[in-house]
């Protein structure tokens, strides 16, 4: 007993001092995270553990008729035919959506890939779109597409080609949204694109050319591998975003999901069940059923790419 | 969202930073004729760009006579009664003034919520602080279409649904703004540190005078981002409000366009002035944003 006290005043205020000032640091972080955790805790981790749960009761705003549902909104929804038909018209979206985004952004950068001031400029107009407001710029393109007095159409009887009814067809319409989505967000993919063709050694496209290969074999044997990595994340990221896709087809269908429910999606259809007509519980039912699915997607996705991404 | 998607963006851009740097700028020398052809296409892909904002800017300034013509016509009248009589059918200082006062107030929030954060993963030592991050991370994995239905039950709960703070508070913390200045934070030198704590400088005087000041670029990418997706939002504004005074400009286009769907001189005028702020931001800041995307400075402007 003599010894530590004679330890701890031998090694003066030092000790503790220290200690006290360890311990304040937890606290000075606690008070640092508190702001930002409880912003994250209202409105993020409580409420996507209170979505698992919403879909298995009969959730009301009054609070009244909160009894346990069990399976029975997701069975309502999967048996809902209008349902099947958002679900077959999201993965359809999708379907659209992914390829043209991949294959068109590749295009555009490895056309725009040069060391010149117009390249340049017209990589800024080609990413312009993606920062304008969706709502706003789709009213151009409803004006495009007008059957009657568009431009599209007229530039179709211009060339002596069948014009299209466009966003009032079935048929057309979920292409149509497709054809603004492109135009609104495959800047963005090929901004990606460009930054990763200039991580693409010189060196090793100079060797390939001494060796006789051509372009063609250039671009698959060496530019495409070592761009894999990238258009994968973007083939990702694009799943993500199509899947999300709301304002678009809200915008394009004037909130209706029409003609005849084409553009209806599951969000669309989410939305106006849970905002519109307050189902929320049979609403959160498919907002799981959207979440497993793009889950899914994401996995296959990951299970496909090791087969075609290289890293190095 | 755009946001949670450049956040992703930006953690493939840590993977991707090495690649920097390892090739050299080329010197552009004269023109070959395959050079010039490729600049002719790509100017023929730039216009195609251009084009769906082009015909809504001539149709915005045209005169009645113009519009309902077919083949619709492709030079503008310069005719700004649309925009005049626009102005007029709606309050659009108040739309403009509550998008503006939205987009602000978030963007000061996530900054200060994230600046603090982040200081606290990075200057500050406690125990299970890697845990505490990657708790935090989590949340980048959490699709924000299930968090629609519960954000909306909470703000009921608080009595908040219909005002400004409904569309301000669920982006209060920013998880992409905190792992951005964490990575920006931990790269600088313990020695700043140390030698502010000799001078006696406490965290907060030691976070004011010197580790914001040296990471302003990366707070200025993080506030960007937020103003494009704040000001550009749509579908929880649209969930969330319904009378016309707390409502963003996004949100009052929308129901101009399903009430007036085929005046398209008006709804064009309309469109172009809630896309007007954002194209001039564009312009002036291009740099800053494809930098942001790509994080890559290789090809150059």
């Amino acid at each position: 007993m003599e010894r530590t006290v004679a330890g701890s005043v031998a090694q003066g205020a030092r000790p503790p001092l220290k200690q006290v000032r360890r311990l304040s640091d937890g606290v000075r972080a606690l008070l640092f995270l508190a702001p930002a955790v409880a912003f994250l805790l209202v409105f993020v981790y409580i409420p996507a553990g209170v979505s698992l749960g919403l879909g298995f009761f009969h959730y009301k705003l009054t609070g009244i008729d909160t009894t346990f549902a069990g399976l029975y909104n997701f069975k309502a929804a999967l048996t809902y035919p209008i349902f099947w038909q958002a679900f077959r018209n999201t993965l359809y979206y999708a379907v659209l959506m992914i390829p043209t985004t991949l294959v068109g952004a590749v295009l555009i950068a490895l056309l725009l890939y040069r060391d010149r001031r117009i390249f340049s400029m017209i990589r800024t107009v080609v990413l312009l779109p993606y920062i304008t407001p969706v709502i706003a710029t789709s009213i151009g393109w409803l004006w495009m597409f007008d059957p009657q007095y568009g431009i599209l159409n007229a530039v179709l009887t211009a060339l002596h080609l069948p014009v299209s009814q466009w966003l009032l067809s079935p048929q057309m319409a979920m292409p149509s949204v497709a054809f603004y989505s492109l135009w609104h967000g495959i800047g963005f993919d090929v901004v990606i694109v460009l930054s990763a063709l200039a991580g693409v050694p010189r060196s090793v496209l100079e060797a390939a050319a001494i060796d006789g290969a051509t372009g063609w074999q250039k671009f698959w044997k060496v530019t495409f591998p070592l761009l894999s990595p990238v258009i994968f994340f973007l083939a990702i990221v694009t799943t993500l975003a199509t899947l999300q896709a709301f304002s678009q087809v809200y915008a394009l269908s004037s909130g209706t999901g029409g003609p005849e429910f084409a553009t209806m999606t599951i969000l669309l259809l989410m939305y106006l069940t849970a905002f519109q007509y307050f189902h929320f519980s049979y609403a959160a039912a498919m907002a799981i059923i959207l979440v497993v699915m793009i889950l899914i997607l994401t996995l296959v996705q990951g299970a496909l790419s090791r087969r075609w991404v290289f890293y190095q | 969202m755009s946001t949670e998607r450049l956040a992703q963006v930006e953690l493939q851009a840590g993977q991707d930073a090495g690649a920097k740097g390892r090739n050299r700028r080329r010197r552009p020398g004269s023109w070959s004729v395959g050079e010039v052809l490729r600049a002719l296409v790509a100017i023929v892909v730039g216009l195609a760009f251009l084009f769906p904002l082009y015909i809504a800017l001539v149709t915005s300034l045209d005169t009645k006579a113009h519009v309902f013509t077919f083949p619709p016509h492709l030079t503008p009248d310069w005719n700004f009664i649309n925009y005049i009589r626009m102005w007029h059918m709606g309050r659009w200082l108040m739309y403009f003034g509550n998008t503006t006062f939205i987009t602000l107030t978030t963007i000061l929030i996530a900054l200060i919520t994230s600046i603090l954060a982040a200081y606290a993963l990075s200057f500050l030592h406690f125990r299970r602080r890697e845990l505490v991050f990657v708790l935090l991370l989590v949340v980048l994995m959490v699709p924000g279409e299930a968090l629609l239905i519960p954000n909306y039950v909470i703000l009921h709960m608080m009595h908040l649904l219909n005002t400004r703070w409904a569309q301000i508070l669920p982006y209060g913390g920013s998880v992409f703004g905190i792992f951005l200045l964490r990575q920006q934070f931990l790269a600088m030198p313990d020695s700043y540190r140390e030698a502010a704590r000799m001078d006696g400088a406490s965290h907060l005087r030691f976070l004011w005078s010197v580790a914001i000041p040296l990471t302003l670029p990366t707070i200025f990418t993080i506030g960007l981002y937020i103003f494009i997706g704040s000001w550009n939002s749509f579908q929880w504004p649209l969930i969330v409000t319904v009378t016309h005074n707390v409502q963003p400009i996004e949100v009052e286009v929308s129901r101009l366009q399903m009430a007036h769907s085929v005046d398209w001189r008006r709804l064009t005028a309309a469109g172009f002035m809630a896309t007007s702020p954002l194209v001039v931001l564009f312009l002036i800041l291009q740099r800053h944003i494809i930098r942001g995307i790509g994080r890559n400075e290789g090809v150059n402007m």
